[in-house]
């Protein structure tokens, strides 16, 4: 990791991420208002239940009056309410999800599409599973926030608060009474938070410790058993094991001492209080007996909700820190080079001009150095170098995948920085060295996102680069399913493709990666009949391994170390008897060798 | 519940905790009736106009000492049960480590990391479920539903009971059921996740592609379909999951609704006071709990048992290489003789190694060359003993390898692996691992023998620089180095280095050979290279072609047999020439 990205690991602060995370629910604003009034309504509902029964008791069951209708009316009621609330309260908690889901899915898209604007810059030094990891881990993490934090809370206090409008409905008196039961279940949770933030982090990073110890050793286990550690491994690992268990047990402690016992205890303590407050009362006047079971069956319901609540808080502390991170990278800024200026010029013929181009990834050390050629209409101009010579830099720079600070590269006569990214990318035909293949189907790997290509397009250009009869002999054909990286199919063909690919877009100019890895003989041949006729009327820069390939090029510059040390055709190079000539006798696997190797 | 009797075992072993858990358990559930109890006694006080304040301070402050007892009683309860429970995990834990470290390579070869990973996290944790939340549940629910019930019948009515009872297995079915289905379609969700895991993990790997095509936008959108998916699935376990609350309220509705109902009748009757009705419906909300727990045991348990037999089949496995009885346990110091006439990795398939005839004195340097996959790791994982040659025999200092314990074998020979591996602990440490009491200056020395010590005095740290994610990272040339110094350090009767000179420069090769030469005199050592370099000087270099000897001699009879070594000698030799940019040096 380089010093530029070291800031991306540090976590956002607390109260920005918190209300970063508010902003995100905006855009759901009407769904949650009609969540929210599901919310209440079946809340309300639920609520409702006891006080009909209070009616019932003090009314009705107290005084001995039985009238059939206003019973059946009651009872009717008290069994509707129950399958209204159950009924609202489905669709509440289902739309408390689905909008907690679509923010999720909005965060994702958010930070994956920023991820892909950025520049190759960043891709080259920050290491991929890192920003898998960010892209998808961590933002489940947050999901747990959405969907069992957040939601749990705003339906848990609505409950709450409508268990205190009852009480208030109830007896004033009594409910105020009530009222001392918050400051103390605040206490408890403010405790029980400062201390389980603590105690889970503990526990959470020996956990990691422990996998990561087990993890390594599973990998290590030759180096272990070859040098004979194995008694002292399981040593270490015994006591991080030991470690992890003693946080574990702390917080189970602190689970007993804090959590369902002290909820219990204080619920225990408020049955005290009401039954207090109705037995005093009932010494001087007399008291409804249907208000005291409707406060005695709403306290049974207070606790639940506190009990769930103080468990989720420590969810809440752990997802935070991975949506800091996440807002981290979403706000890096190494976005790739755009398009500067107003005009908007097109690549008409392919001319390709390079002056005096210097160039350096670190800002210390060039990797290029006063690079200056031009390739004609149509020409074709071969790169040769050793690896870390400054090929890729060379293509790197003209794919306008990083920015130059020195020199200029002309297409056209007209600067590079000039021309719209679709421009480029449409014209430029770049084919990798690694053909990267992505899962789907083979017409999907020559068409990728291009609507414009036509199923006949895809046959021609697979026809064109002589890979349409491998793919014909395919059972399912153009249709045959490509695995993870293409995995299925050998490298020679994965080449075929990946040139299948290029052609099918007709660009003016063609980049080329040579394969360093050696392409089974069987498609060699095909690869470099292909190649030939690729090149055919465009402008062309070839990166080469294999010399051979390279002979009819009408440039060829020899890097090393980031300069051009030689230049000219294949038979000018050879007779210089320089580098080139070295190259190409190392190719030809010569039987002078002797005669040129010095020591 | 078979899980229960497998784990038997562990409940016989703490049978004290387990015991005394349960004790404690039962007794809350007891005394969780008294509050009820008094409710109602409360309510018939004020009903009959009999409650005096003496009444009600008495029986407030029962309450209170009830609330404390039971305070603690939970407390209690928790460490005696949920205490043996992570302490499973641990032993669990442990005794697959253990396994682990006695596991020869075949077997983390047949298995993914990852599996052997998520059975000592995950599965372990499932088992751990069981023998803590498992008992939990299945103690409670039978003691606290048992209690309530038998109350309720006992001191009530038991006609009112069995009429309230009948909504309430409604709900331990409906839970199991949600349980089950929630199960099902949680594992699908995680599926769906992984496969966008899968969608990152390929646009990260591909970006270069989807730069050069300009089709970040289009991207974007299919990894938006592929999110699309993640929401539908989760949205499938929110279905279920929102089931519960409403399910459970509707059911111990009704059971409210009944015994209201029926109650007031019994009322009317004079069959039963208000206060006896009071406290039934709050003996009624205490069932709850216990049918709740009910359905979910049936969940935890299976599970639990599910997690159980992959750990115990892991534990199972066999040890493959093995001490042989009466192995000796002297440290081998001599010759090596190899007399390999034939070794499969499986049978039926090509020999890996053939016809291997070689006698190596003690203090001579041995080369072995050819191409990949010629056999020159498993030539030297033979004396390693990584698996046993039945077709054949290694003679080290007179006597077959197996004649030794693995031990006492392993005690005599470094190695340095293909694959540099490095744990994430301090440079020093990483040096010292063979010995870990080493001081300073040897780690030192160590280092400066394997060319690495000016490379880590550059680091801010020095030898105290973490390895890996963590710390630094080392390229390819540094943790090859730094492996030889943990070689070296060893200071071992045989030293083996399997191209461990592929990834530094030729001048940092040369040196550490000149150091290599100097520290071993007096002892074996043995090198596979693909640069030849790093094997002219041996006193014995053998060419392998798949599996068998194709050239032997020193560099100079080599040399003169004009056959594959000279031939790859010489092309090497220009390659460094190119690498320098033509120039000699």
């Amino acid at each position: 990791m380089i010093e530029r990205h070291k800031h991306l690991l540090i976590p956002l602060p607390q109260k920005t991420v918190f209300s970063r995370l508010l902003s995100y629910a905006k855009p759901h604003w009407k769904w949650l208002v009609i969540a929210f009034l599901l919310l209440i309504g079946g809340t309300s509902a639920q609520i409702l239940g006891p006080i009909i029964i209070k009616v019932f008791i003090d009314d009705y069951l107290t005084p001995r009056i039985f009238d059939l209708q206003p019973l059946l009316f009651l009872g009717v009621t008290y069994i509707m309410l129950y399958i209204l609330a159950a009924v609202m309260n489905y669709a509440q908690l289902l739309s408390f999800q689905k909008i907690a889901l679509k923010i999720i899915q909005q965060l994702r898209i958010d930070v994956f599409s920023k991820v892909e604007r950025l520049g190759m810059s960043f891709f080259d030094q920050f290491p991929t599973g890192g920003l898998v990891s960010r892209i998808t881990n961590d933002t489940e993490q947050v999901k747990e926030l959405y969907v069992s934090v957040m939601a749990v809370f705003i339906q848990n206090i609505v409950f709450l608060i409508g268990i205190f409008v009852a009480m208030f409905a109830l007896n004033v008196q009594l409910a105020l009474f009530c009222l001392i039961i918050l400051p103390m279940i605040l206490v408890i949770m403010q405790l029980y938070r400062h201390f389980s933030s603590k105690y889970y982090a503990e526990m959470s990073e020996k956990l990691s410790q422990l996998n990561a110890r087990l993890n390594e050793s599973i990998q290590g286990m030759t180096i272990i058993q070859v040098f004979r550690q194995e008694r002292r491994m399981n040593r270490d690992f015994q006591k991080t094991n030991q470690e992890h268990h003693e946080a574990w047990f702390k917080s189970i402690k602190l689970d007993g001492l804090l959590l369902r016992p002290a909820v219990d205890f204080i619920s225990i303590m408020a049955l005290v209080l009401v039954l207090s407050f109705f037995g005093i009362t009932s010494l001087n006047s007399p008291v409804e007996i249907g208000v005291l079971y409707a406060f005695v069956n709403y306290l049974d319901r207070f606790f639940e909700p506190v009990n769930q609540m103080m468990q989720r808080l420590s969810i809440f502390q752990q997802a935070m820190i991975s949506a800091g991170r996440v807002f981290r990278l979403m706000d890096h800024d190494e976005i790739a080079p755009i398009k500067e200026g107003e005009s908007e010029p097109k690549i008409g013929n392919g001319e390709i001009e390079f002056k005096d181009v210097t160039f350096s990834y670190d800002g210390k050390q060039n990797v290029l150095k006063n690079i200056t050629f031009t390739v004609k209409e149509g020409e074709t101009l071969a790169l040769v170098g050793h690896t870390g010579s400054g090929k890729s830099s060379i293509i790197n720079l003209l794919m306008r995948f990083y920015k130059i600070k020195q020199g200029d590269i002309l297409l056209d006569g007209v600067n590079i920085k000039e021309y719209e990214d679709q421009e480029l990318r449409e014209k430029m035909g770049l084919v990798l060295q690694d053909p990267f293949l992505f899962v789907g189907d083979i017409k999907h790997n020559i068409r990728l996102f291009d609507k414009r290509i036509s199923d006949n397009d895809i046959v021609e250009a697979a026809k064109f680069v002589h890979a349409h009869p491998f793919i014909n002999r395919l059972p399912k054909g153009y249709e045959t399913p490509v695995g993870e990286r293409g995995s299925t199919f050998s490298s020679g063909q994965r080449q075929l493709l990946s040139f299948a690919r290029t052609m099918a877009k007709n660009p003016k100019i063609l980049i080329l990666d040579e394969a360093t890895a050696n392409v089974d003989t069987e498609t060699e041949t095909e690869i470099q009949a292909a190649l030939e006729k690729m090149r055919r009327g465009r402008t062309t820069i070839a990166i080469a391994h294999r010399l051979s390939t390279i002979k009819d090029a009408d440039q060829i510059l020899v890097l090393h170390q980031g300069e051009i040390v030689e230049r000219g055709t294949h038979q000018e190079l050879l007779q210089q008897q320089g580098l080139y000539h070295k190259m190409y006798l190392l190719q030809q696997g010569a039987e002078k060798l002797e005669e040129i190797t010095v020591e | 519940m078979r899980v229960f009797k497998d784990l038997m075992w562990y409940f016989k072993l703490e049978k004290w905790n387990y015991g005394g858990g349960i004790l404690v358990l039962a007794l809350v559930s007891l005394l969780s009736l008294f509050p009820p109890y008094i409710v109602g006694v409360i309510v018939d006080h004020i009903d009959n106009g009999t409650l005096t304040e003496g009444i009600l301070f008495r029986l407030m402050f029962i309450l209170f000492i009830l609330a404390i007892v039971v305070y603690v009683l939970r407390y209690i309860w928790r460490i005696l049960i949920f205490g043996p429970a992570i302490r499973l995990a641990r032993l669990l834990r442990n005794e697959l480590f253990e396994h682990f470290s006695k596991m020869s390579q075949s077997f983390f070869q047949k298995r993914r990391t990852g599996d052997l990973m998520a059975h000592s996290t995950n599965d372990i944790r499932a088992v751990e479920q069981t023998a803590g939340v498992g008992v939990l549940t299945l103690i409670d629910s039978i003691t606290m539903g048992g209690f309530v019930i038998i109350t309720m019948a006992l001191t009530i009515s038991w006609e009112l009971t069995l009429i309230a009872l009948i909504p309430m297995p409604f709900m331990a079915l409906a839970v199991n059921k949600y349980g089950t289905m929630l199960h099902k379609r949680f594992s699908k969700a995680q599926g769906a996740f992984s496969s966008l895991n899968d969608k990152v993990q390929e646009s990260m790997s591909g970006i270069r592609v989807t730069k050069t095509f300009g089709y970040e936008e289009e991207e974007v959108a299919s990894f938006k379909k592929e999110s699309d998916h993640v929401v539908e699935k989760n949205v499938q376990v929110a279905k279920v999951d929102a089931l519960f609350d409403p399910t459970i309220s509707i059911i111990v509705g009704f059971s409210f609704f009944l015994s209201i109902v029926f109650g007031a009748r019994y009322v009317v009757l004079d069959e039963l006071t208000i206060g006896q009705l009071t406290s039934f419906t709050v003996y009624l909300g205490l069932l709850i709990w216990p049918m709740l727990a009910f359905g979910w045991l049936f969940n935890i348990v299976e599970r639990g048992r599910a997690s159980y037999d992959r750990v115990s089949n892991l534990l199972k496995v066999e040890q493959d290489i093995v001490d042989k009885k009466n192995a000796i346990t002297v440290v081998p110091e001599g010759d090596l003789q190899f007399q390999i006439n034939e070794f499969t990795y499986k049978e039926g398939e090509d020999a890996t190694l053939k016809d291997i005839y070689f006698h190596l004195h003690r203090g001579e340097t041995l080369g072995i060359a050819g191409r990949t996959g010629s056999g020159k790791t498993t030539l030297i994982k033979s004396l390693l003993r990584d698996f046993d040659i039945k077709n054949g025999n290694v003679l080290f200092a007179g006597r077959p390898l197996d004649d030794y314990t693995i031990d006492a074998l392993r005690s005599s020979i470094g190695y340095v692996p293909q694959d540099h591996f490095l744990f994430s602990a301090t440079i020093a440490d990483n040096i010292a691992f063979a010995k870990p009491d080493a001081s300073y200056s040897e780690i030192i020395e160590a280092a400066k023998l394997a060319a690495i010590h000016e490379d880590i005095s550059r680091f801010d740290e020095g030898y105290e620089t973490i390895v890996g994610e963590r710390g630094v990272t080392l390229s390819g040339g540094q943790k090859q180095r730094i492996s030889i110094a943990r070689a070296i350090l060893a200071n071992p009767e045989v030293l083996i280095l399997d191209d461990s000179l592929s990834a530094v420069d030729a001048k940092t090769e040369e040196q550490i050979l000149q150091s290599l030469r100097r520290i071993r005199r007096g002892k074996t050592t043995l090198i596979t290279a693909h640069r030849l370099s790093a094997i002219k000087h041996a006193d014995l270099i053998i060419v392998l072609d798949q599996g068998e000897i194709m050239e032997r001699g020193d560099h100079q009879a080599l040399m003169g047999q004009k056959g594959w070594y000279k031939q790859m000698y010489e092309h090497q030799q220009l390659e460094s020439l190119v690498e320098r940019g033509g120039m000699s040096s």
